[in-house]
């Protein structure tokens, strides 16, 4: 058997499967459906470990490629759903609590699309892939139907999601009258041939925006606070790490390696890149210091990481890509059992207040000793895994000379740790709450914070892990052949 | 045997403690313990250092990456090696000093032994990532001990400080950012020997070295309180919980100095010199803005905060000096001030928790309730002004006498800082010495220090104080082969 797409075809008949076992399976085994979910989503995140899940024909109708960074992100989105569908499977639905086979399935189908996306090589595959993740995501912000905020946060994931594809198909008709291909490489090719022409960078700008609505860099960032916030919290996980790592992988295919390549298009975008950068990550991290809602805080912080982000993708070469990658892995392994942490909270609490947080350093030791070391981490402070990527970043505008935007990330950075401290000063210090409620973490979450965090600080102090993952994501082919380097 | 091994074991016999204490040993007795047991591989790591030099555990170095070139390995020498005893000894004391039955107590130990393990781990690190990353290792636990066990505005405080210290803390990620990226590509590695030696043979060009030595001086300086960078450290000091504060303002800040004599001095020595009269001019503002402010201190924790802060003035003297001289008493000053100020701030604690009160006009006749307390408190104040047979004369005395020909101006204003702290702490001593017993000093609760194992960590800094003072050549005579290699051409 030809393995092509392993793993979204596999994640395509898992959820097909799984909505058949919720709707026509008898009682006893639709009781087990999230077990089902979860054991599917940590097998095909196992497979597409394996070299062999890896392997794509050269070119598939030139639409998808099978490359390092392809290699890099199918996992990233799968780790991605595992964790969703184990929150998802906590998640109190109220009323709705019928229809969890579909909660559970929809991201399968989402993350199918994500994998695509980051093998895709043309924009009509690009532009598939999007959609195959946004219109899953639409209903999933909407799931909780009992609660008008998550309704509100579908609607403004639609209609925002819907200006976004607007502006990208706008780009990509532009792009195709412009240079009359819409395929990565002989875009790539023309662009060095004979320079852009005004059609091809109305297109880039266009696309630019369409992604910029992803990645929720300022401007186009007002929709993250109030979906991120109304969302079932395991959907809000998925749009802050999956749906945020998808648009940043689209900003690498298309200006970092192909199509608008930042290098053939002259130094004219990377100014762009860089004023984006500055005012993504300064107004991120400022607002993020004033929430009181970890929803909101996360948001906003998400915000902040993406303006990071952009800042090394506006520096040159691969320095900037490898960086990228590298952020957008700590990045996950940071804030992932962050958002464990709060759907937990808000499971135990009702709400993602921060005021549910007073005292539990002493309620719950355990978890509040991994949600304070991610968050450390997500601060960007040593030993934890965020400090190597938040210190490549910073080399990398010091190497490409940005002094104004290293000066900016400097100081957010310094700023940023108000963010991630407030949330710890409140679990420890602040007064403490005397009713302990009889509900308590299960054990197995509390492994699962200890082991993030211990992860964090691991990587942290040994990110040779990152290192290899950014090594690879250059790499044109999807493993890394034993050099003599 | 591979006594390279000692130093990660240095490392992990803290970190043993934190995870017993966390899994539910008594803290207190566990800390104490742990940061005892870490004596033993100290003696024999500072024996081998003072037998053949120096010590090293982990790869030498790698070749270089692209993308993060470091590699984990520890070393000692000379150098670090009274540096790493100031830290085994002031975190053994600073636990000594800390209270059984604390509110979260197991916290507290926690995060004292995860202090002093990252100050360790950065004075014992030779890749410049992991020297920056252990001192960071603290910066939290700082937060949480001064926010939860602290006094006065400790919400205040513990951001004022985090804050300012993570600002420093950036400055200096860059400054070391901009060497690395300053060396030729084939050339980059973060590891301290082979960055020495390949920037002896080829220096930076001296735009790029002034660069970096600014950076460094910014960065640093915040960590260590230099003027205008030290609004931080006297209300943050004040502050602090006893313990806290002995670990922050004996050991941690030496971080900062323990930097510039590794990285600035050695790295980008043209650099240095050429920005040295902006050093100058800063530590006279150490030196006299804040010897006045500490006159003016009505409070005892924040006279000693002040006082603390004031003193870093010489030791920058004693770095911009450019003789073996000048440099052996900056490390010999570094040591005496780290344990003068662990024993001021730990007498301060001890007072404060008597009497309930930390002002002095309150703490009158406290000499005749505690005559013990009382002399503690007076051995930390001659030390810290200098007074002969104690760790910091011997220290400035050395500064001075070796600064003397490049910088007479600023070593009379030195001297006159001598003066300016003994008027601030003879007035202190003076006050709780005589006059009329206060009605906070009456108060039931004040006692003496009663019995070995209140007194232990009070004598033990002592003895160190007298140690060092009368024989300085135990703290510089290591390091002086690292100081002489640092002045050549």
């Amino acid at each position: 058997m030809n393995p092509w797409f392993f793993p979204e075809i596999l994640l395509t008949l898992a959820g097909v499967g799984l909505i058949l076992a919720d709707t026509l399976a008898p009682e006893k085994i639709r009781r087990r459906v999230p077990l089902f979910a979860l054991l599917g989503a940590a097998g095909i995140l196992v497979w597409s470990l394996f070299p062999a899940s890896r392997v794509l024909p050269d070119s598939w109708l030139n639409l998808f490629v099978s490359d390092g960074l392809s290699a890099v992100f199918k996992p990233f989105f799968l780790l991605c759903l595992v964790t969703v569908i184990a929150m998802a499977a906590r998640y109190r639905l109220g009323a709705d609590e019928s229809v969890r086979g579909e909660f559970l399935a929809l991201p399968f189908f989402s993350t199918a699309g994500l994998c695509l996306l980051a093998s895709a090589r043309d924009f009509l595959a690009v532009f598939v892939a999007l959609e195959l993740v946004s219109i899953s995501l639409y209903l999933l912000a909407a799931f909780h139907r009992a609660k008008p905020a998550s309704l509100e946060a579908g609607i403004k994931l639609l209609v925002m999601g819907g200006l976004s594809t607007g502006f990208l198909v706008m780009g990509i008709a532009w792009l195709y009258a412009g240079a009359g291909t819409t395929e990565f490489s002989q875009l790539l090719l023309k662009q060095a041939g004979q320079g852009s022409s005004p059609a091809v960078l109305v297109a880039a700008g266009l696309i630019l925006a369409g992604i910029g609505f992803k990645v929720a860099a300022v401007p186009f960032h007002a929709w993250a606070p109030d979906v991120y916030e109304g969302a079932p919290t395991p959907i809000t996980a998925y749009l802050a790490v999956a749906s945020k790592a998808a648009g940043f992988v689209l900003l690498l295919r298309v200006f970092g390696l192909g199509a608008f390549a930042l290098e053939s298009m002259g130094t004219s975008f990377r100014p762009v890149f860089l004023t984006l950068g500055i005012a993504t990550v300064t107004l991120g991290t400022l607002a993020a210091l004033t929430q009181r809602d970890l929803k909101r805080l996360l948001a906003y912080s998400g915000i902040a990481h993406a303006g990071f982000m952009i800042l090394a993708l506006g520096t040159r070469g691969e320095g900037g890509i490898g960086t990228v990658v590298a952020y957008l892995w700590a990045y996950l392994l940071a804030s992932l059992p962050v958002f464990l942490f709060v759907n937990e909270l808000e499971r135990l609490h009702g709400s993602t207040d921060m005021r549910h947080l007073d005292g539990m350093g002493r309620r719950e030791p355990g978890p509040s000793l991994g949600l304070t070391l991610c968050l450390v981490s997500m601060a960007g402070l040593p030993p934890l895994v965020g400090f190597p990527v938040k210190l490549a970043v910073l080399a990398n505008l010091w190497n490409a000379g940005e002094t104004p935007a290293l000066v900016v990330a400097v100081a957010m950075a310094v700023a940023g740790l108000g963010i991630y401290l407030t949330p710890i000063r409140v679990m420890y210090w602040e007064r403490e709450a005397d009713a302990i409620p009889a509900r308590r973490f299960p054990p197995f979450l509390i492994g699962v914070m200890l082991a993030a965090g211990l992860l964090n600080v691991g990587l942290g102090l040994q990110p040779k892990f990152l290192v290899r993952v950014a090594e690879l994501s250059l790499n044109p082919t999807p493993v890394v052949q034993p050099t003599g380097k | 045997m591979n006594l390279g091994l000692t130093l990660p074991v240095l490392l992990l016999i803290p970190l043993a403690g934190m995870i017993l204490i966390a899994l539910g040993a008594r803290p207190k007795a566990t800390a104490l313990w742990t940061s005892l047991l870490n004596l033993v591989p100290g003696f024999l790591a500072s024996g081998c250092v003072l037998r053949s030099g120096e010590l090293f555990f982990g790869p030498a170095s790698e070749p270089p990456r692209e993308l993060f070139p470091f590699h984990f390995s520890l070393g000692m020498d000379g150098l670090s090696l009274p540096l790493v005893w100031l830290t085994l000894i002031v975190t053994w004391t600073a636990i000594g000093t800390g209270r059984e039955g604390i509110k979260r107590e197991k916290e507290y130990y926690i995060c004292l032994l995860l202090i002093g393990a990252g100050a360790l781990g950065a004075f014992l690190s030779v890749d410049l990532f992991y020297f920056f990353s252990f001192h960071e290792v603290a910066l939290i636990p700082t937060f949480l001990l001064v926010g939860m066990w602290g006094h006065g505005d400790r919400s205040g405080a513990a951001w004022r400080m985090t804050i300012y210290l993570m600002l420093g803390s950036m400055v200096l990620l860059v400054g070391l950012i901009g060497l690395f990226l300053a060396l030729p590509e084939t050339a980059r590695s973060l590891d301290w020997r082979v960055l020495a030696e390949t920037l002896r043979a080829n220096p930076l060009e001296v735009g790029a070295q002034q660069m970096v030595a600014v950076l460094l001086l910014i960065g640093f300086g915040t960590l260590v309180s230099l003027v205008p960078f030290h609004s931080w450290a006297p209300g943050g000091y004040a502050s602090a919980p006893a313990p806290a504060a002995m670990l922050h303002a004996g050991v941690l800040k030496k971080f900062g100095l323990y930097g510039l004599l590794r990285v600035a001095l050695p790295m980008v020595p043209d650099g240095w010199k050429d920005i040295s009269w902006i050093v100058g001019l800063l530590l006279t503002g150490n030196i006299l803005y804040l010897g006045f402010a500490s006159l003016q201190q009505r409070d005892f924790r924040w006279l000693l905060g002040f006082s603390s802060a004031m003193h870093m003035g010489t030791v920058f003297l004693g770095l911009i000096s450019g003789t073996v001289l000048g440099l052996a008493g900056a490390l010999t000053l570094m040591v005496g001030h780290g344990l003068s100020a662990a024993l001021g701030f730990s007498v301060a604690g001890e007072i404060s928790r008597r009497t309930g009160t930390s002002w002095l006009r309150d703490l009158g006749g406290l000499a005749q309730r505690a005559p013990r307390l009382w002399f503690y408190l007076t051995i930390a104040a001659m030390a810290s002004i200098g007074l002969p047979g104690l760790a910091n004369f011997a220290g400035e005395i050395m500064i001075f006498f070796g600064s003397w020909v490049a910088h007479p101006v600023l070593v009379a204003v030195a001297a006159w800082g001598v003066v300016l702290s003994a008027v601030a702490m003879l007035r202190a001593v003076k006050s709780l010495a005589f006059g009329p017993m206060s009605p906070a000093v009456q108060a039931e609760t004040v006692t003496d220090l009663h019995g070995v194992r209140e007194i232990w960590p009070f004598a033990v800094l002592t003895a160190a104080l007298v140690v060092v003072g009368v024989m300085p050549l135990l703290v510089y005579g290591p390091a002086r082969p690292v100081l002489e290699r640092l002045l050549l051409p």
